[in-house]
C-alpha cells in the first residue's frame, strides 16, 4: 500500500500522452529581429535608392530594431555628395520635412563595399575572423529577417553597383543555405526594382514572404522629385510602403498584419503590379496574411516579468547558495589545483582576467620617419646605378 | 624532281625572290593578262604545314584542354557524405545518460545494503520509461563498486566498468543513509550546496534479505526520480526536437531539387521513426513549458560576455560600486560555471538616457502611489536606437543586464500587473529598476553613488535571470546539482547541434554542385566526427564532463566546417554567358584551326583516295 502512495507522487511524466511534436515547432515564436537593408546603386541620380534605403532604415529603428541588428549597405555617400545642395542630409519627400541621415547612423557596409560577394558572405555568415559582429547577421532559428533590396534590376537579376550583379537564383542557394543552417526562423522580402518579381521568383526556401514592386516586363517608378535637390527622392513602391507604415504603425504594439500591408497596395499609385509569394510560407496566403508587419519591421519580444517567481525563488536563500557556492569553488579550485588538474581554474582566471585586457586600448601605431635616411641613400645609388648602365649601353653602341 | 629538291635545299625566302609569281607587282600584272597558276608546293612545305597543323592540335588537345579542365574545375574535397547524413539522422550515435548514484551507507551491513540497492535499482528500473536517460546505483565503497554497476549494467556488458579512482568525479548524486527515528515514515533532505541527499530510514525497515520489495527502497526512488525528472525531460525534449527538426529539414530539403511544394508536408522518413522510438512523449504543458525555456536560454557558446549597464534619465547616479557587487554577487556563480562557459564582463553607467519617442511612458496610479509600467509596453522600454547596448567586443554573445534607476519625480516605478521591478527578455537579458530606497539617509547617499548594498537585490535578480538564461533547469533546489545537469543537458544539445550542422553541410554539398568544397573543410568534417564519436562514447560511460568537452569541440568544428570562408556559393552563371565569355576568344583562334586541319583531313583523304585508285587501276 505505501509503496502506491509513493508511486503516485511520482512526477507528471508518468502520465504520458503521445503528441505530434512538430506544431510547437512551427509556432514557436521569435526572439530576436533583424533587418539587412541593400541599396546596390551609386552616383548622384540613384539619390532615391539611397533615400529608399535609409527611409527603412529610419522606419525599423523608430520600431524599435537595434542598430546592432540591422545591417545597412550603402553603396554612395549621397549627404557628401558635392552636388547635395543639403550638405549633411538626405531626403526622401520634396517637403524636406525629415532628414534621413541625422545624427545616429550606422552604416555597415559602405561605398565598394557592397558587392555580390559580400552580401551572398554576409547572409550565409561565411567571414573571416577579422569581421567585426557588427558587420554579421548573427541570427539562429529564432530570428525574423526582413530583407529590403532596392537598384536597377531586370528579369531575374538585380544590378550591384554597376560591376556586377546577382541573379535570383544566387539570392535562392543563399537563401536555402541559411535554411539549413537554420539561420532564420521567417524571412520577409521586399524589394524594389524593375521586373523585381522575378527576383523571387527562383526562391525555394520555405517560411519566406516575399513581395516585389513590379512584374516582369515592368519598370519601377520613381515617386516624384525635388526641385532643388535636383533627382527625384523616392520611388514609388517604396513611398507607398512607408506611407502605411507611418500613419498605420505608430507604436510598438501595433496590430497591423502583413495583409493590412498588401491590401494597401494600389497599382493606380504606384504605377506597376506588386506582387506577393506565399507558397513558401507554411500556411500560405492564410497564415502569412495574419502575421503582424510588427514580426518583421519592429522587435517586439515577450517579455518575461517576474522571471524569478516561478521558481519559488527567495532572495536569501539564494543569496546563502551563492556564497556557499562561492566557498565550495574556492575549495574545488584548490583541490583541483593540488592534483594539478587545469581544467577550472585557468578558464576562471582568463574570465577575470580578459574585461581587463579589452578595457586596454590599443592606439594606432605612428609611422615613424626612422631610417628614412638609408632608404634615401640606396635609393639613390640605385637610381645612379641604373643610370650608369643606360650611360654604358649607349656608349657601346 | 629537281624543283622538290631545290625547295628542300632552299628556304621558302629563296623561292620568293627568284620566282617572281610571288612578287605582289609581278604578280598584279601577270595576273591581269592571263590567270597563272601559283606553282606547284614543294612536298617538303606541305610535309612541314601539315606537321605545324599537328602540333598546334596537339598543343590544343594534350596541353590547352588539361589546363582550361584543370583550372576551371571547382575543388570539392571528399567528404564523408554517409556518416555525415548517419550523424544527422540520428542513426550513427544513440546519446544516453547513465547516471551513477553513489549510496552510502554507513550504518549497515554490506549484505544489506547491497539488497537494499538490488530493491531500489529494481524500482527505478520499473518506473523509468525513457530508456536514454536512467539512474544506476552503487554503494560507494569501492570493493563493492565493480559488483554493483556489474549487476546494474547487465544490459551493458562490455561497455567497460568505470574504475573506482575516476568514479568520484561521475558520481551525479551521493545517497547517504543514515538511521532515523524508528517508527516514523522515511524522509529526506536534499543539500542545497551539495548534490547530497540525507536519507533517514527507521531502523526497522530495512529489507530483509528475502523479501523483493520494501517501503525504504521504493521510497529512495521515488525520490530520486522525483530529483532527476526535470532533468529527464529536459534531455527527452531536447532529443525530441533535434529529431523532429531533422525531418524537417529532411522535408525542407527535399524542395532542394525544384520548388518547395505548396505545403511542405512532413515526410515520414526512416530517419524521425528510428529517432522517435528513443524519444519518450511528453505532456502537452509540460513540453510547452520546456519549449518557452528553450526559447528563452541563449544558444550554447564557450564564452559569453556580459554587460552590466546603468540606466538613468538624470545625472544622478553617476557612480556605483559595480567591482564590489560582481565580486561578492556573481563571481561565485560564474566560478562554479566555469566548467560550461567561460565568461567576459564590461559595464558602463549611461546618464540622461531617455525612453524612446514612440514608446509611452510610465504613468502615475495613485492607487499605489507608483509610476507603472503596462507589460505590453516592456518590450520597448530599452530605447535601442539611442542606448549603447551590445558593445560587439571580442566574439562572443552578448548577455546584457540592464538596472536603471528612476528619476526622483518618477519613482518609485514599476511593472502596473504585478508591482514587479524585474524582467527579462528570452535570448538578450535581463532588466532591473532599482527604486531609490525610500529612508532619506540611504537616498543621500544613493544620489550620486550605488553602494554594493544598494546594488545586492539587483545583483542577485541578475544572477537568477543569468542562469535560467543560460537554460539551467528550476529544480531541484540544490544548484551544484542543476548545474550538472546543465552540463548534461548542454553536451545532449551540443552533439544534436554538431550533428545536425554536419546533415546540412552533405545536403548542400549535394544540392549545389557549383560550390567549392576546400580540403580545410574535409579536416574539419573528419575532426567533428571523430570527436562527436568520442562524445558519444563518453555519454555511454557517464564521463559527462569529458562527454561535453568533446561535443563543444565538435560543434566548433562542425561551425568552421560549415562557415569555410572560401566556400562561397560560386555566383549564378548562366550557359549562354559561358558562350559570351569563350567566344571572342576562342572564336579568332578557333577558326583557322578548324579550317586548317579541315583542309589537312581533305588532302589526305584526296591523296588516300588517289592512292586507292591507283592501286585500283594498277
Amino acid at each position: 500500500m505505501r509503496q502506491l502512495v509513493f508511486l503516485s507522487g511520482l512526477p507528471l511524466l508518468l502520465l504520458l500522452i503521445i503528441l505530434p511534436i512538430l506544431p510547437f515547432l512551427i509556432h514557436a515564436e521569435h526572439t530576436s529581429n533583424w533587418a539587412v537593408l541593400v541599396s546596390t546603386s551609386r552616383f548622384w541620380f540613384n539619390y532615391r535608392h539611397l533615400a529608399n534605403v535609409l527611409s527603412l532604415y529610419r522606419t525599423v529603428k523608430r520600431l524599435g530594431i537595434p542598430d546592432s541588428q540591422i545591417i545597412l549597405m550603402l553603396p554612395d555617400d549621397m549627404a557628401c555628395n558635392p552636388r547635395n545642395a543639403f550638405p549633411g542630409t538626405v531626403y526622401n519627400n520634396a517637403d524636406r520635412a525629415l532628414d534621413l541621415y541625422g545624427d545616429n547612423i550606422e552604416v555597415d557596409y559602405r561605398g565598394y563595399e557592397v558587392t555580390v560577394e559580400n552580401f551572398i558572405r554576409l547572409l550565409t555568415d561565411r567571414v573571416g575572423d577579422e569581421m567585426p559582429r557588427s558587420k554579421r547577421l548573427l541570427t539562429d532559428d529564432r530570428s525574423n529577417i526582413l530583407v529590403y533590396m532596392t537598384g536597377h534590376g531586370g528579369n531575374e537579376f538585380l544590378k550591384f553597383q554597376d560591376a556586377e550583379e546577382i541573379s535570383a537564383f544566387d539570392l535562392a542557394d543563399a537563401f536555402e543555405q541559411m535554411w539549413e543552417k537554420k539561420r532564420y526562423h521567417e524571412m520577409f522580402f521586399m524589394i524594389d526594382t524593375c521586373q523585381a518579381n522575378t527576383m523571387y521568383s527562383k526562391l525555394y526556401s520555405p517560411n519566406i514572404i516575399a513581395t516585389g514592386s513590379s512584374a516582369i516586363d515592368q519598370s519601377s517608378y520613381s515617386h516624384h522629385a525635388d526641385n532643388d535637390v535636383g533627382v527625384a527622392v523616392i520611388d514609388r513602391y517604396t513611398y507607398y510602403n512607408l506611407d502605411f507604415l507611418e500613419t498605420h504603425i505608430r507604436e510598438p504594439g501595433s496590430k497591423m498584419t502583413l495583409g493590412d500591408l498588401f491590401d494597401s497596395y494600389d497599382e493606380d499609385k504606384i504605377h506597376s503590379t506588386p506582387g506577393i509569394r506565399w507558397d513558401l510560407f507554411p500556411g500560405g496566403e492564410q497564415k502569412g496574411r495574419e502575421r503582424l508587419v510588427m514580426d518583421f519591421f519592429g522587435n517586439v519580444q515577450n517579455v518575461e516579468v517576474g522571471a524569478g517567481d516561478e521558481f519559488g525563488w527567495n532572495e536569501t536563500a539564494w543569496r546563502e547558495d551563492l556564497v556557499r557556492l562561492g566557498e565550495m569553488a574556492r575549495e574545488a579550485r584548490g583541490k583541483r589545483e593540488d592534483g594539478g588538474r587545469h581544467t577550472g581554474p585557468n578558464s576562471t582566471q582568463t574570465a577575470r582576467e580578459t574585461p581587463l585586457r579589452s578595457r586596454k586600448r590599443v592606439g594606432a601605431v605612428k609611422v615613424e620617419a626612422e631610417g628614412g635616411w638609408g632608404k634615401k641613400i640606396v635609393g639613390a645609388w640605385a637610381l645612379l646605378g641604373c643610370m650608369a648602365v643606360w650611360f654604358a649601353g649607349s656608349a657601346l653602341t | 624532281m629537281p624543283a622538290e629538291e631545290k625547295g628542300a635545299l632552299e628556304s621558302s625566302a629563296t623561292l620568293n625572290d627568284s620566282d617572281g609569281a610571288f612578287d605582289p607587282i609581278d604578280g598584279v600584272v601577270t595576273n591581269v593578262e592571263t590567270p597563272k597558276k601559283p606553282p606547284p608546293e614543294p612536298a617538303e612545305s606541305v610535309r612541314i604545314r601539315t606537321l605545324v597543323v599537328f602540333s598546334f592540335w596537339a598543343v590544343v588537345i594534350f596541353l590547352g584542354l588539361p589546363i582550361w579542365w584543370k583550372t576551371t574545375a571547382i575543388y570539392r574535397a571528399k567528404l564523408p557524405l554517409k556518416d555525415m547524413m548517419e550523424w544527422a539522422d540520428g542513426k550513427a550515435c544513440r546519446p544516453v545518460f547513465p547516471l551513477q548514484i553513489s549510496i552510502e551507507a554507513p550504518f549497515l551491513q554490506e549484505l544489506d545494503a547491497q539488497h537494499l540497492l538490488r530493491t531500489t535499482q529494481h524500482a527505478l528500473d520499473d518506473h523509468n520509461d525513457f530508456s536514454a536517460h536512467h539512474l544506476r546505483l552503487q554503494l560507494s565503497q569501492p570493493s563493492q563498486l565493480v559488483n554493483a554497476t556489474a549487476h546494474v549494467e547487465g544490459k551493458f556488458a562490455g561497455m567497460g566498468v568505470v574504475g573506482p579512482l575516476e568514479d568520484q568525479e561521475h558520481v551525479a548524486l551521493l545517497v547517504r543513509l543514515l538511521p532515523g527515528e524508528s517508527g516514523s515514515p522515511p524522509s529526506a533532505i536534499l543539500q542545497s550546496y551539495s548534490p547530497t541527499l540525507e536519507v533517514f530510514y527507521p531502523p526497522n525497515q530495512i529489507p530483509s534479505a528475502s523479501s523483493t520489495s520494501s517501503p525504504l527502497a521504493s521510497f529512495i526512488a521515488s525520490k530520486l526520480q522525483e530529483i532527476f525528472a526535470e532533468e529527464q525531460a529536459m534531455i527527452a525534449y531536447i532529443l525530441s526536437t533535434g529529431a523532429s527538426s531533422a525531418s524537417a529539414q529532411t522535408s525542407g530539403s527535399s524542395g532542394l531539387a525544384g520548388h518547395a511544394s505548396q505545403n511542405p508536408q512532413p515526410a515520414q522518413t526512416s530517419a524521425r521513426e528510428s529517432r522517435s522510438s528513443l524519444i519518450k512523449a511528453l505532456p502537452a504543458d509540460l513540453q510547452a513549458n520546456l519549449a518557452r525555456r528553450t526559447t528563452r536560454s541563449l544558444k550554447y557558446s564557450p564564452t559569453y560576455h556580459l554587460t552590466f549597464s546603468l540606466f538613468t534619465p538624470g545625472a544622478a547616479p553617476s557612480s556605483w560600486d559595480i567591482e564590489n557587487a560582481i565580486e561578492q554577487y556573481l563571481s561565485p556563480l560564474l566560478e562554479s560555471l566555469s566548467p560550461i562557459s567561460n565568461f567576459t564582463i564590461d559595464t558602463q553607467v549611461q546618464l540622461y538616457a531617455s525612453f524612446s519617442p514612440s514608446v509611452r511612458g510610465p504613468e502615475f496610479d495613485p492607487d499605489i502611489n507608483a509610476w507603472t509600467l503596462p507589460t505590453e509596453d516592456l518590450s520597448g522600454f530599452i530605447n535601442a536606437a539611442e542606448w549603447p547596448l551590445s558593445p560587439s567586443i571580442g566574439g562572443a554573445p552578448t548577455v546584457n543586464f540592464i538596472l536603471y534607476v528612476p528619476s526622483a519625480d518618477r519613482s518609485p516605478l514599476v511593472v502596473k500587473e504585478n508591482r514587479g521591478n524585474s524582467w527579462l527578455i528570452p535570448q538578450w537579458g535581463g532588466v532591473m529598476i532599482l527604486n531609490p530606497p525610500a529612508s532619506d539617509s540611504l537616498a543621500a547617499q544613493t544620489a550620486s553613488h550605488l553602494s554594493d548594498e544598494v546594488l545586492r537585490p539587483a545583483f542577485l535578480t541578475f544572477s537568477h535571470q543569468l542562469l535560467s538564461l543560460l537554460g539551467t533547469p528550476q529544480s531541484p533546489p540544490s544548484l551544484p546539482l542543476r548545474l550538472l545537469t546543465l552540463s548534461r543537458v548542454r553536451s545532449a544539445s551540443l552533439l544534436l547541434s554538431a550533428s545536425s550542422t554536419l546533415g546540412s553541410l552533405a545536403r548542400l554539398t549535394l544540392a549545389l554542385p557549383s560550390i567549392s568544397i576546400p580540403r580545410a573543410v574535409a579536416v574539419s568534417v573528419d575532426r567533428t566526427l571523430s570527436h562527436l564519436h568520442d562524445a558519444c562514447a563518453s555519454l555511454r560511460e557517464g564521463q559527462f564532463q569529458r562527454a561535453l568537452e568533446n561535443a563543444r569541440i565538435a560543434e566548433a568544428e562542425a561551425e568552421r566546417g560549415f562557415f569555410e570562408k572560401s566556400m562561397v556559393g560560386q555566383v549564378y552563371f548562366p550557359d549562354e554567358h559561358k558562350v559570351a565569355v569563350y567566344l571572342p576568344l576562342l572564336g579568332p583562334v578557333g577558326v583557322p584551326l578548324v579550317i586548317w586541319a579541315a583542309k589537312e583531313i581533305k588532302r589526305v583523304w584526296r591523296i588516300w583516295n588517289v592512292g586507292r585508285a591507283g592501286g585500283a587501276g594498277r
